[in-house]
């Protein structure tokens, strides 16, 4: 059974360099991340001029890096907490570990139908598709979520998983489920979604939801959404099974509160969440809703063992997709061009730290980024994300990249002694000469290549203005 | 009212508008009919309340089954006897409105925390079309982190569900652009109802 899934998604054959140039050529694709980060960007500017979010951010820092450090003890009370309130738990050390606890519950209570509110932790570990290889059917909830899984494709956003799609692919998307005939309009589209939804809420046994971070103090679980359907997830279906990253945790109400409020400033620039859904076991004696079996699966999943290391400060991140609005490559490409839930710049370190270094998604992504640092302006818990990607990459095995850094070593070794440097220096400008016309290469052979398939070079300095 | 009672209503009311939920502060004598008003103003044809005195004392339900006819009331936990299909609006009518009374309301970035009990059900805003909250002024909270800390500090078992409710249901799944009413209530509308 081991190793039959692999942590990210498996399914992505076409290298990286291709899924990039192919993203970069779709040209419906560019116009809806633009207009996705425009629209982020506004939002975020107006709330951080509203808010004094320098502080807040500050705390929320000071809030992540305290819980992670305490993370075993904190764990340990969160689970003592949800026991005590009648919950189940249980510690997944992987991702075959978790689905199979799941497919085991949903066996045993005799379930056919699974409703399922957006988590990025069952994207990792791939419940769907354990789900469905186990007979049952699952439905994703939330509009994004379940337009993606109408469509067979994967979020390309943390938050706003369908962002790179338009109404009109969203509504043939609809069409094409119902058989109805829909017209282009998102209020119609929205409340046909509803309806639609509806029928899975009343029916399904088993309510799956993400965790936004469990409250150690009171062993309560906050799950954090815009459109109800997490709510509805968790307080139908019979049973309600919540998959937790086990870095998810914080101390007590009083840090809750905090990082409830700067999280969707973060995430979609208002300054509460349309719902906040705290839940503290199973329903209670003399409730009439809520589910009656809670069960809590924290998943490790590669995450203990950044612990105490260098890079310890990927387990902060609270998952509000800020980084990858924010970031240059990933308004470039979307989030599908890197092959993994995780994209943008905290996918970039998640995913190798996650998967393991090996592995093409591990010794690219790390890469795809110019380290700019908008990211690390961006986080709402002020993760260096710059510096954890140059951590990332210094990892980096291949032998591609083992012969890259040995070049650099060897470039560097001959730059140190000013001989070699004049000597290199007098040769490119004869190279340049030779192959550039009127003050330019376009194209150099070699490892100048890839410059010039974008761009020209100068060859004298000044350069003269391009004709 | 108290000034500080009034700046807090107002605060709540303001940020609550910015997401598009609407509201007033009314008497104790004008919140009837403000329900029914609002019941109105959005078609609705069946409201499930939950079973809370400050309902009672404000004879809110009768006020609403007054209002026009055949407006049905159904009241929680008894409602929960229709069944998940017809309290979702699957079947019978769609226009339906929930009512709740939060267990508190909190004026910096406005939320109402509504506390899940008996006569409380957690789904009642959600499997509504629309969702009117009646909130004593006297529970309004200055900070959010006030009212958490409040909510969770007392002995025994913490309450089995907490919701925090500060938008209209809305999704920005197509195109980010927001649109609402995707699985929750539609509308939401506050009525603080002033000390008496
Ligand atoms: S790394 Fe920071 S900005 Fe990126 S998703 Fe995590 S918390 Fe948000």
């Amino acid at each position: 059974m081991s190793g039959r899934r692999p942590v990210v998604y498996p399914d992505t054959t076409a290298p990286l360099r291709d899924r990039t140039r192919e993203a970069l050529a779709d040209d419906s694709l560019a116009a809806n991340l633009r207009a996705a980060g425009a629209s982020w960007g506004t939002a975020r500017a107006r709330i951080s001029a509203e808010n004094p979010f320098a502080q807040m951010r500050d705390r929320a820092r000071e809030i992540r890096r305290g819980d992670i450090g305490d993370l075993p003890e904190l764990l340990d009370r969160l689970e003592e907490r949800v026991r005590a309130a009648g919950g189940v738990v249980t510690r997944a050390a992987d991702a075959d570990a978790a689905c199979r606890y799941i497919t085991d519950l949903a066996a045993a209570r005799g379930a056919t139908l699974v409703a399922k509110s957006k988590s990025m932790a069952t994207e990792e570990i791939k419940l769907n598709e354990a789900i469905e290889e186990s007979g049952l059917r699952v439905v994703e909830t939330d509009l994004g979520e379940w337009i993606l899984q109408l469509a067979g494709q994967h979020p390309s956003h943390i938050v706003a998983p369908a962002v790179h799609l338009n109404k009109e692919q969203v509504r043939q998307v609809l069409m094409a489920e119902s058989g109805w005939e829909l017209p282009t309009d998102r209020e119609a589209l929205v409340a046909h979604a509803r309806t639609r939804l509806r029928e899975v809420f009343a029916s399904a046994d088993i309510g799956i939801s993400g965790v936004n971070f469990g409250v150690a103090e009171t062993g309560t679980i906050c799950v954090v959404e815009n459109e109800g359907n997490a709510r509805l997830v968790t307080a139908l279906p019979r049973i309600h099974v919540a998959v937790m990253g086990m870095e998810r945790v914080v101390r007590d109400w009083d840090e809750a509160a905090h990082i409830l409020q700067i999280l969707p400033m973060a995430a979609i620039g208002d300054d509460a969440a349309g719902y906040v859904n705290l839940i503290t076991g199973p329903r209670a004696p003399g409730e009439a809703d809520g589910p009656e079996e809670l069960h809590l699966v924290i998943l490790d999943g590669g995450r203990s063992a950044l612990l105490g290391t260098d890079l310890e400060e990927a387990l902060d991140c609270i998952r509000c997709g800020a980084c990858l609005y924010s970031c240059p490559m990933w308004r470039s490409v979307g989030g599908q061009a890197y092959g993994s839930p995780y994209s943008g710049p905290i996918g970039s370190v998640l995913t190798p730290l996650l998967e393991g270094m090996e592995g093409e998604r591990s010794s690219e992504l790390p890469f795809m980024s110019s380290l700019c640092g908008s990211c690390h302006d961006a986080c709402p818990v002020g993760i260096p994300l710059h510096d954890l990607l140059v951590r990332v990459r210094a990892r980096v095995t291949t032998t591609a990249h083992r012969r890259d850094r040995a070049r650099f070593r060897l470039w560097s070794r001959a730059w140190s002694s000013p001989g070699a440097y004049r000597l290199s220096v007098a040769a490119a400008r004869i190279g340049l000469r030779l192959v550039g016309r009127r003050g330019w290469a376009r194209r150099l052979p070699g490892p100048g290549a890839e410059w010039t398939s974008q761009r020209d070079l100068p060859t004298r300095w000044p350069p003269t203005p391009p004709r | 009212m108290a000034a500080d009672t009034a700046a807090l209503s107002e605060g709540l009311l303001a940020a609550l508008a910015r997401r598009r939920a609407t509201g007033a502060v009314v008497d104790a004598a004008g919140a009837a009919g403000a329900a029914a008003a609002q019941a109105a103003q959005w078609g609705v044809t069946r409201s499930l309340l939950v079973d809370d005195p400050v309902l009672e004392d404000l004879a809110i339900g009768p006020g609403l089954a007054r209002d026009g006819d055949g407006h049905e009331v159904l009241v929680w936990p008894e409602g929960r006897g229709r069944g998940w299909r017809e309290l979702l609006g699957l079947e019978g009518p769609e226009l339906t409105m929930g009512v709740t009374v939060p267990r508190l309301g909190v004026a910096e970035r406005g939320t109402l925390v509504l506390e899940t009990g008996p006569g409380h059900g957690r789904s009642i805003d959600v499997v509504s079309m629309y969702h009117l909250a009646v909130l004593p002024a006297s529970r309004l909270r200055a900070t959010l982190g006030e009212a958490l800390v409040e909510t969770y500090a007392r002995d025994g078992r913490p309450p089995s569900a907490v919701s925090l409710v500060s938008a209209p249901s809305r999704t920005s799944d197509i195109e980010k652009i927001s649109t609402l009413g995707a699985h929750g209530a539609k509308g939401l509308h506050v009525l603080v109802v002033a000390d008496r």
